[in-house]
């Protein structure tokens, strides 16, 4: 009993929330991976990217709700990401056309891009304040839980509950589809082949005919599309502060780096990586090796390794740690 | 590294690929020698340029022609502009003066990409395959600006470089040397070129693989393409040339048909050893 106890706290505490925490970083990495394939600079503007497209889908959910439209115990916020998406590939593709183009036709240099991005980023970061304010916003409706704990403790007659939130659950359901879809697309169909063939080889790609301004174009529209969806989704399982998306850049970062730049496969791994890391090493295992650990062994402390408030050092660490020794990640990706 | 201060020396990265528009078109301005290139199908005429606008000359009044499906081969020492005078030909270089016929058609001005679809096939020397796609999926790649269907040409392909049917499912990067310039030239040929441009396809590969390239390029000659390719082993591609080229600090130094320049004793003794 005591055994199935320490598996459903550590379920409740830790692994449900790193995955769902997980399958968002991927979807934010699998952005910033795609950038650096086919563009090839780090876009630091991805983070206020996200914070971008989910004020948008904030303030249509607001609209929706004040107009009494709702999904049922779905989030509204579901019917609101389309416009989002709309929205935020329209930035972009404005924010390309108005900046990156120029240096892209001048065939700068990365770093110079990168500082470019950084610039960008501070527009976009000052533009969602100014639009939607600094503050928390909620925009979170319909059901709560899945399950919640006090149900699942009547369930099963044990100790400890085991809650999985709404948004936990569509977190991972969203971000399962739209991977799916995005290798799909990769694998199967032309476009997505032109896009990995221009990645992987400029000027055999140029040979070929595929014309790079059109795979800019297509790549800008699917980052807005997993910025808003990554976005939109943190902002469901917590709260949207533009801040925070800023902060997020780190382990989105990490994540990508991990994974090894340029795969996509390397941006999920490394999603998942980075999430688990932060969780368990911030998370208080006192519980759960209560339960475990014979009771003269119970530890006295709340056995935790980092207070939450550095979790971001754990992605920092990983980051540093992979860059000295594993620079091209898991996944073979491109050096930094 | 150029002056221009947001780009930076990424050496093998080949820009010139990217020049829109073309050289100049200038009067013919002739040679001495003969050459025989009236009834030429691809024929560089009296190029002289180099790459970049200001960039120092490389080619001098070179001339390069191929006939209608026959195999021209470019030899001569290093550094004697061989490569050059292909890239010429392909709208890689800032032509001061001379002139790049296509079956009549004059496409000095034209960029590589719209020479692509003129019917030319380029192959470069190096990084010449998408090493992270399958032996397919380059292949496709190959045929993207086809929009008709081109399964007939893929099974062409496949004929005539069977190793790489069993292969088609695997990373194009995993293959051996041989194996990636077959990837390379079937690449090139899915657009059904009039034309296929080889710049060393048999560099770093041991002798018998050479062999077997060699012979391929001769069934894709046979089968009506013009190829026009630079080889570093002279001896046996002026074997296989209907003519060869024998280049010298970017001029035409001798001229002949492949065994011609094999029996010329100035050409053995100066590029053949012997």
């Amino acid at each position: 009993m005591d055994f199935l106890n320490a598996i459903v706290a550590l379920s409740n505490f830790v692994l449900i929330p790193a995955i769902a925490y997980g399958s968002q970083l991927a979807l934010g990495a699998l952005g910033v991976t795609l950038i650096y394939g086919i563009l090839r600079f780090s876009n630091f503007a991805h983070g206020d990217t996200m914070a971008f497209g989910t004020m948008v889908v904030v303030l249509v959910t607001w609209w929706f709700q004040s107009m009494g439209l709702n999904l049922g115990p779905l989030p509204t916020a579901l019917l609101a990401l389309p416009f989002g998406i709309i929205a935020c590939s329209a930035l972009v593709i404005g924010t390309d056309k108005l900046v990156y183009k120029f240096y892209r036709e001048q065939k700068a240099k990365p770093v110079i891009l990168v500082i470019v991005s950084m610039g960008v980023m501070f527009i976009m970061n000052g533009l969602v304040r100014f639009i939607i304010g600094p503050n928390d916003q909620r925009f979170a409706d319909g059901e709560r839980f899945i399950i919640s704990a006090r149900d699942f403790k009547q369930m099963t007659g044990l100790q400890e509950g085991l809650a999985i939130k709404t948004t936990q659950g569509l977190t991972v359901i969203t971000a399962l589809i739209v991977v799916a879809l995005l290798f799909w697309f990769l694998n199967r169909t032309r476009t997505g082949k032109s896009m990995r063939a221009y990645s992987d080889n400029e000027d055999l790609a140029l040979l070929s005919g595929i014309n790079p301004e059109r795979v800019v174009l297509y790549t800008w529209l699917i980052v807005a599309a997993l910025a808003t969806v990554a976005g939109t989704l943190y902002g469901l399982d917590k709260t949207f502060k533009p801040f925070t998306y800023f902060q997020l850049l780190l382990p989105i970062f990490a994540s990508a780096i991990v994974g090894g730049l340029g795969s996509p496969l390397g941006a999920i791994t490394g999603g998942f990586v980075i999430a688990f890391s932060e969780v368990t090493i911030t998370y208080a295992w006192k519980k759960v090796l209560t339960y475990l650990l014979p009771e003269n062994l119970a530890p006295d402390g709340l056995v935790q390794l980092l207070s939450t408030d550095y979790k971001f050092a754990v992605s920092f660490a990983i980051l540093v740690i992979v860059l000295l020794f594993k620079p091209t990640g898991l996944f073979k990706g491109k050096s930094v | 590294m150029s002056s221009n201060p947001y780009q930076d020396g990424r050496g093998n990265k080949d820009r010139t690929i990217t020049k829109s528009g073309g050289g100049t078109l200038n009067v013919d301005t002739g040679t001495e020698q003969d050459k025989h290139t009236g009834e030429a199908f691809l024929i560089g005429d009296s190029m002289t340029g180099g790459y970049g606008k200001t960039g120092p000359d490389i080619l001098h009044d070179c001339t390069i022609a191929v006939n209608k499906g026959e195999i021209a081969v470019i030899v001569g020492p290093n550094g004697a502009g061989k490569s050059t005078a292909m890239k010429a030909t392909f709208g890689m270089l800032h032509l001061r003066a001379g002139s790049v016929r296509l079956d009549g058609q004059d496409i000095t001005r034209l960029s590589p990409q719209a020479r692509v679809r003129q019917g030319m096939g380029f192959v470069p020397q190096t990084s010449n395959i998408f090493t992270s796609m399958t032996v397919q999926e380059n292949l496709e790649m190959g045929a993207f600006i086809r929009t008709d269907d081109f399964s007939d040409t893929l099974a062409q392909v496949y004929n005539l470089f069977p190793i790489l049917k069993d292969k088609r499912h695997q990373a194009a990067g995993e293959l051996s040397g041989g194996q990636r310039q077959q990837v390379a030239v079937g690449r090139a040929l899915m657009t059904q070129p009039k034309v296929l441009l080889l710049d060393e396809p048999t560099a770093g590969v041991s002798p018998i693989v050479m062999d077997e390239l060699f012979d391929r390029i001769i069934e894709v000659a046979r089968s009506g393409i013009s190829v026009l390719m630079v080889e570093q082993n002279a001896r046996q591609a002026l074997e296989i040339a209907d003519k060869g080229y024998v280049l010298v600090q970017g001029a035409n130094a001798h001229t002949g048909t492949g065994k011609e320049l094999l029996a010329d004793p100035e050409v053995r003794q100066s590029f053949l050893g012997g």
